[in-house]
């Protein structure tokens, strides 16, 4: 099976790609101008912060950055395109020819370009009598779009492969979180030789349904001797099927000329100047490689909090790596609120080098960071028995628990969040988990 | 009411040059008038076309902004064929206007109205704007001097697209000076253009052009008499210092179809937002498909020529054309501006005669087909295309009715065709048609 994405998500600017007008959500029709509204007399002006961010795409994504870039006019008629075209970048992307690596396999990007979103219509009122509304506030909104080649051999990849890229952009370039629900895909989508292409599918979820639907129907068809069309289709998210967009099978025809009104940019200097943060994803495969530690710890890592990973790399430069990978997962993450804060670092990797070094006992290192954490000295004096003591009352006070136990041992889950909750991060989650695990099989 | 009031109505009464004027004059203001595509806070907008009927843009095009903030009063909006598209302002929506010199004749196109306007008024300042000769045009035709800046010399903010990489906007008046002293204001670059900041700085003053160039390609198919009367001028030059020197340009022939190649796709994406739904005129029947409510707007609103140039425009852009018609038209430009350049490295300035013939007659305009219309612009295309400046000023009268030559210079060097006009005007006299309101 073969899947290639077009993904759009929207730039984190704080002004549209051509205007000065808001980005931020408003009343339908108020962060509007006459340059988002296509004005006769209004002309583009292109946003730098948007050209910044898609040069921070492609050079992360490893493209091929021309010297100079243009913008084009892609021109169809339709009711929330003020201009009846959309300005977007056809002969001049930001970026061609790139690479992302989804958990060690290399899927090619074919291109990284911007370009303006068009506004939004909704439609109200019964079937055959419905009315409808142009919201133009999305109109003239930054997108990035990504091209991948039809590398992704699977829905459940497409969905991994979109779900880790969010990650490693909303980390490069600041991304909103909830850009897993709002990206709009294009996928296309082979199982034998045609392909179909499933246009405009908004969110991830949305995306593997379609896709899954799409590799069952296109087998199904082959198997039954039958051919798959090459056209286009749209997905129905109440339905989950796709069905026939009833389009022309080849491309239209958008008769692109260039835009004259914006001109050429010179984005040489501007994309080799740019200061690219390490994204996590490929902060965690450096640790992996670098300090040798497993995978999944390498991710749990850079996952929960970028200084975390801080320390932890620091606290490479004095201890063994499964030190620092302990201390960093266990006590110091469960009580990272206080800890955060840099001036207690060189407190924390005195203690963790000492106990390493063996000049103090593990639990003494622990008394020491949890005293440096603020956390009560007597309760965590009390060690290993304080935790036993937590976990039986609690079972002890829910039996209902140890019988859910019994047909689900997911159940010792509520003893350990519980048990989580009330340590307030004295005990590292694997002692908890292990302890609870001891004490509920000690019970059945 | 004052003279120049009175002017202003019989220009737009007897000679339709204008769309719009104001009700009075303010007092201590100079007056000043816009093509109908520039937008300006007060007036209509609307371009000649229909399809614009009743639009108020919201905000002042920047050169007009600018004559304002000098102490200028807008006193009314310029008849124009519809979004520029012509020679002869035929095609407009709101009245065709008259030749100052002979009512039955043309005033050119597509600032017809500015030509008019500058001709009858005098000290009247008229804003133009040109795509392929709308202000060398007029300027011939009625008997005055029209400058076309160097493309991306004057913001077009607030001008409503023909075609984006070749739309200038620029000025018409009875006088070099008067231009002269106008045209410093328009100029300069504006942050809601971004092609307008690209520029140079205007310099002090201009160097007067001492060597002229005439590619012998552009004498050819000109009406007789203004071929003899560009011939006379070329000697009057010559009397007052300036060399002359015949050329070649082979490839001034490739202009032409270039430019309408260009022209036309640009238009035809421009026109595109001409639908009803935002501005302009709407469709009352809203219960319809969007493309049945488009179509029906469009093709009620949109002039002959309009429609004409869409078709054109979006023939060149398609799959399969673009290349053989579109990509190779840009490829054309470039050529020009290196052929241009070629000259420029021996000579100051190109001169030609503005148009190959003069003002016609409305009735055999009405014979003309199509690509004869667009054969008259054969002269002022070619500095059109390629963005370089350039003027047209008066240069001999035939018959009662003036012929224009035209100057063109390497781009930003404005004010080097300015010091000729004014040069000119020192060995040639002018003539207006006598007014009497």
């Amino acid at each position: 099976m073969k899947i290639g994405l077009e993904m759009h998500f929207q730039l984190p600017t704080r002004s549209k790609l051509f205007c000065s007008c808001p980005t931020t959500s408003a009343e339908p029709n108020h962060n509007i101008c006459p340059v988002c509204l296509g004005y006769p007399g209004s002309r583009p002006s292109l946003n730098r912060k948007a050209l910044e961010a898609g040069l921070s795409i492609a050079r992360f994504l490893d493209c091929t950055i021309e010297e100079r870039v243009w913008f084009s006019r892609k021109t169809y008629f339709y009711p929330d395109l003020p201009k009846n075209f959309q300005i977007t970048q056809y002969e001049s992307p930001l970026g061609t020819n790139g690479h992302f690596d989804l958990n060690g396999r290399r899927i090619g990007i074919w291109r990284v370009h911007l370009e303006e979103d068009p506004g939004r219509i909704k439609r109200v009122g019964r079937s055959g009598e419905e009315i409808a509304f142009v919201d133009y506030n999305r109109s003239g909104i930054p997108l990035v779009e990504i091209v991948t080649a039809p590398d992704l051999t699977s829905p459940e990849e497409a969905r991994a492969f979109i779900d880790q890229l969010v990650i490693e952009l909303r980390s490069l370039c600041g991304l909103e979180a909830q850009d897993e629900q709002t990206v709009r895909v294009d996928a296309n989508i082979s199982v034998g030789e045609e392909r179909v292409e499933v246009k405009n599918v908004q969110g991830l979820r949305n995306l593997e349904k379609a896709l899954k639907f799409e590799a069952i129907r296109q087998t199904k068809l082959l198997a039954a001797g039958k051919k798959v069309i090459r056209e286009t289709r749209r997905f129905d998210e109440e339905r989950k099927v796709t069905s026939s967009a009833r389009e022309k099978e080849t491309e239209e025809d958008y008769g692109y000329i260039g835009e004259p009104d914006l001109g050429e940019f010179r984005i040489g200097d501007m994309a080799r100047n740019l200061d690219l943060k390490e994204t996590p994803l490929a902060r965690a495969r450096r640790l992996v490689s670098s300090f040798g530690i497993g995978e999944a710890t390498a991710k749990q890592l850079v996952l929960t909090s970028v200084t975390l990973t801080d320390l932890f790399e620091e606290l490479c430069g004095h201890v063994p790596p499964e030190k620092a990978v302990s201390w960093t997962t266990g006590p110091i993450s469960g009580n990272w609120a206080v800890l955060q804060d840099r001036a207690r670092w060189s407190d924390i990797i005195q203690i963790v080098k000492d106990d390493a070094e063996g000049q103090i006992t593990d639990n003494e290192a622990k008394r020491r960071i949890l005293s440096l954490a603020g956390v009560q000295q007597e309760a965590a004096a009390e060690g290993g028995d304080d935790l036993a003591k937590l976990i039986s009352d609690y079972v002890d006070a829910h039996p209902e628990v140890l019988a859910d136990y019994r047909k689900n041992p997911k159940a010792a889950n509520t003893v350990i969040g519980h048990v989580m909750k009330e340590s307030k991060g004295r005990y590292s989650s694997k002692e908890v988990v292990e302890e609870v695990k001891k004490e509920m099989e000690k019970r059945v | 009411m004052s003279a120049v009031y009175d002017l202003i109505r019989y220009a737009q009464l007897r000679h339709r040059a204008f769309t719009e004027v104001v009700d009075r004059l303010d007092d201590g203001k100079f007056h000043f008038s816009a093509k109908d595509n520039l937008c300006a806070d007060g007036f209509q907008a609307r371009a000649g076309s229909a399809v614009l009927d009743g639009y108020r843009p919201p905000f002042d095009a920047t050169p007009i902004q600018k004559m304002k903030e000098v102490g200028g009063q807008l006193v009314g909006k310029t008849t124009m064929d519809e979004f520029g598209f012509g020679t002869f302002s035929t095609n407009s929506a709101h009245g065709v206007p008259l030749n100052p010199f002979d009512l039955e004749r043309s005033c050119g196109g597509s600032s017809g109205g500015a030509g008019a306007a500058a001709c009858l008024i005098p000290g009247h300042i008229a804003l133009g704007v040109s795509t392929g000769g709308s202000i060398s045009g007029p300027a011939s035709f009625c008997g005055v001097v029209g400058l076309t800046p160097t493309y991306g010399r004057v913001s077009r903010h607030g001008l409503i697209d023909y075609g984006n990489s070749l739309d200038k906007v620029g000025l018409l008046a009875r006088s070099a000076s008067l231009i002269a002293k106008h045209f410093r204001t328009i100029a300069g670059p504006d942050p809601k253009d971004p092609t307008s900041c690209a520029q140079p700085a205007l310099p002090e003053k201009g160097k007067m052009p001492r060597s002229l160039a005439v590619p012998k390609e552009a004498l050819q198919n000109l009406d007789p008499a203004v071929r003899s009367s560009f011939h006379d001028a070329l000697a009057r030059f010559k009397d007052i210092g300036v060399e002359v020197r015949e050329v070649s340009m082979p490839s001034l022939r490739f202009a032409l179809p270039a430019y309408y190649i260009l022209a036309t796709s640009e238009a035809s994406t421009n026109l595109a937002r001409y639908c009803g739904m935002r501005f302009g005129r709407r469709e009352e029947e809203l219960n319809q498909h969007f493309n049945d409510f488009f179509t029906g707007v469009r093709s009620e609103s949109f002039g002959d020529e309009a429609k004409r140039r869409i078709l054109l425009g979006t023939f060149c852009r398609m799959v399969g054309f673009r290349s053989r018609y579109y990509l190779k038209s840009l490829a054309v430009r470039q050529l020009l501006i290196e052929d241009y350049r070629t000259i420029f490295r021996d000579h100051d300035a190109v001169v030609t005669p503005t148009m190959p013939f003069v003002a016609p007659r409305f009735e055999d305009i009405s014979r003309m087909k199509p690509l004869e219309m667009y054969g008259a612009d054969v002269l002022t295309v070619p500095p059109n295309l390629t963005g370089m400046p350039h003027v047209s000023l008066p240069c001999a009268y035939v018959q009662g009715l003036p012929v224009g030559m035209q100057l063109v210079a390497d781009h930003w060097k404005e004010l080097d065709l300015l010091e000729a006009a004014l040069a000119w005007e020192k060995a040639f006299e002018y003539r207006f048609p006598e007014v009497s309101p």
